[in-house]
């Protein structure tokens, strides 16, 4: 039951900052980032390379890269920067010239690929099969099956969590948030005002990418195996159902979607009775995603939190003043 | 040096079975301005429709008309009761996308309980096998080959020698000013989803039956060699998809030969990638039809 509860928790926590960065990116900024979950594998290849024992260990049953085994920080350090990193290319060949369809495109043809490389490439990150047996942070001083570890790994989850808000909130409160805004509406206008859409994309496509590494690090030195069936394209399109019925572009409403989507539907199908031929209940869940996503756009497409209209309080007075004044006006 | 002619070979076969596929996938894409990321899903189903057919003991050819039939069909109700209610009520490009891919994951996904995720082949004879120096095609590669040329002429005639293919072109360059000039717009999008989706369902037919065999998992790897041929080509531009198709299934198969089967597709996107860098609007596109519009 304690396993149970600590898993549901951390999953929470990891889908909460996933969804918190993808509103970043997608909510608050118009990038359709449909390889958001390349970006958070990278993460928990990393951590999981950089914590594992050299691949000559374990019977050497498993091939990677790496096997530094470094104490626990730095793999979710590495994992976060890693994240942040590959951002940088992709960004640069994607967000420059390129219609936002075309965008999408790119990363969806990127995703599938990633996942096909991944997978035939044994000797990286040993292909299919994928890593096992990750240590758990700090396993090394307490036992990592003992309820208080498991409690612990998801308070510090929480803390994360926490953290990744605030930094989201203080980004979408900014200038620099109020400009992204302005950019997913009307992207030519923010050009003539002598802002650079280029940069400023790739500075949030960062952000959202160290954020995402950070998430794979956490979920991977939990579940401690990670492997290529985990982050299919399809993973993606979850949190952003889980941003879309939130509420693109408020926070808030990340952090309900993630609560409600990934979260809330995996653990309530997970009560009904199996029914029909093995496979049509996921099967089933994935039209109900498709469904749900769809639902959305088409009859609440600001989803369940809708972002908040900025409020410019000096403006709205002056010009209803002027307009009661002038006799002629109506 | 044999072994590459061989692939060649291949590589026009390939090309034979993209090149329908990316026409119907980047005229979806000129005439509605939208890229239908459920194409390779359609693609599956209606090759699964020509299995039943063909399971049910028809001939490959006639189950492959049903499957063009089921294509049609099946694109024409996606358009008519997905993608054209939301683009008639606004919604921007981004989420037409999101849309796209939410339906070409349902569709994977009732498709996958009906027919099971073991792969099938066609029950189908493929003829004696022919021989031009290393390239050797069984007679059915050879007729997919044909048919590609009789539908890529079908195609051109269909565009320049009509007056329905010259309201397409209308439509697909400022359907405002084509409705303007009492072009029925509505009725020429639908009748080209209607075109588009029969080259879908016969491409999705072809492709199961060139491969030995077929799954619903083979969608994914589809879609992302006609997005590549089509980007390629220029999008929204059919012959520049042929071109593309050529570019790309030649350039698969090749790879293929010289490296390893796995990583076909990753060949499709390398060169998307470079395309995407190098020349964003494609090979025969005039220039800023893709510019980041505000």
């Amino acid at each position: 039951m304690t396993y149970y509860l600590t898993t549901l928790g951390v999953y929470a926590g990891v889908d909460i900052i996933a969804c918190l960065a993808l509103n970043l990116q997608f909510g608050v900024s118009g990038i359709v980032n449909f390889s958001f979950i390349v970006f958070q594998a990278a993460g928990a290849y990393t951590a999981a390379v950089l914590a594992l024992p050299p691949d000559s260990q374990n019977g050497g049953f498993q091939h990677y890269v790496f096997g530094a085994q470094l104490p626990f920080p730095i793999p979710w350090i590495a994992a976060a920067v890693v994240g942040g990193v590959l951002s940088v290319p992709v960004g640069l060949v994607v967000l420059r010239h390129l219609r936002v369809d075309y965008q999408a495109i790119a990363m969806l043809v990127l995703s599938v690929i990633a996942n096909l490389v991944i997978t035939n490439a044994r000797p990286f990150l040993n292909g299919a099969a994928g890593l096992s047996l990750v240590p758990q942070p700090l396993s090394d001083r307490f036992n990592a099956y003992s309820p208080t570890y498991l409690w612990a790994y998801v308070a510090v989850t929480f803390v994360c969590c926490a953290l990744v808000f605030f930094v989201s909130q203080r980004i979408v409160k900014s200038p620099y948030g109020r400009t992204l805004r302005a950019m997913r509406e009307h992207e030519l206008a923010v050009t003539a005002l002598g802002k650079n859409p280029v940069v400023l994309k790739m500075t949030i496509f960062v952000v959202g990418g160290v954020i995402a590494g950070l998430s794979g690090a956490i979920l991977v030195g939990f579940i401690t195996i990670w492997a290529p069936s985990t982050w299919l394209y399809p993973e993606t399109l979850i949190l952003f159902a889980a941003v879309i019925v939130g509420g693109r572009g408020n926070n808030w409403g990340a952090l309900f979607g993630a609560a409600l989507v990934p979260v809330g539907f995996e653990e309530a199908t997970r009560y009904l009775p199996q029914f029909g031929p093995p496979g049509l209940v996921p099967a089933l869940q994935w039209v109900a995603i498709g469904l749900l996503i769809i639902g959305f756009l088409w009859f609440r497409p600001k989803g369940v939190l809708p972002e908040k209209p900025g409020r410019f309080a000096a403006a709205t007075p002056v010009v209803g003043a002027r307009l009661t004044k002038e006799p002629g006006v109506s | 040096m044999s072994l590459y002619l061989a692939a060649f070979g291949f590589g026009l076969v390939s090309t034979s079975v993209l090149a329908i596929a990316a026409v119907g996938f980047t005229m979806q894409f000129g005439i509605s301005n939208m890229i239908n990321l459920a194409y390779g899903e359609v693609m599956i189903a209606a090759a699964y429709a020509s299995y039943g057919l063909n399971n049910a003991g028809i001939n490959i050819w006639v189950s492959l008309l049903g499957g063009a039939v089921f294509g049609s069909v099946f694109s024409y109700l996606i358009n008519r009761v997905l993608y054209a209610p939301f683009q008639k009520k606004g919604t921007a490009l981004i989420g037409m996308v999101i849309i796209s891919l939410a339906a070409s994951l349902m569709i994977a996904n009732v498709l996958l309980p009906i027919v099971g995720y073991y792969s099938v082949s066609y029950r189908q004879n493929v003829g004696p096998t022919f021989h031009a120096g290393s390239i050797a095609l069984t007679g059915v590669q050879l007729a997919i080959m044909g048919l590609a040329i009789v539908l890529m002429l079908v195609i051109h005639s269909l565009l320049k020698l009509t007056r329905l293919g010259k309201a397409m072109r209308a439509t697909s360059a400022n359907p405002t000013l084509a409705r303007n000039c009492g072009i029925p717009t509505r009725r020429v999008i639908d009748t080209a989803w209607l075109i588009t989706g029969a080259l879908c369902g016969v491409a999705g037919t072809v492709a199961g039956m060139n491969s030995d065999t077929f799954a619903v998992a083979s969608g994914a790897g589809f879609l992302i060699s006609i997005i590549a041929a089509a980007v390629l080509g220029g999008a929204g531009n059919p012959y520049g998809a042929m071109i593309g198709a050529l570019l790309i299934g030649e350039v698969t198969e090749i790879s293929a030969a010289a490296f390893s089967p796995e990583y076909k597709e990753v060949a499709a996107f390398a060169i998307l990638v470079l395309v995407m860098v190098l020349r964003p609007q494609g090979l025969l596109a005039k220039r800023g039809t893709l510019a980041a519009a505000g």
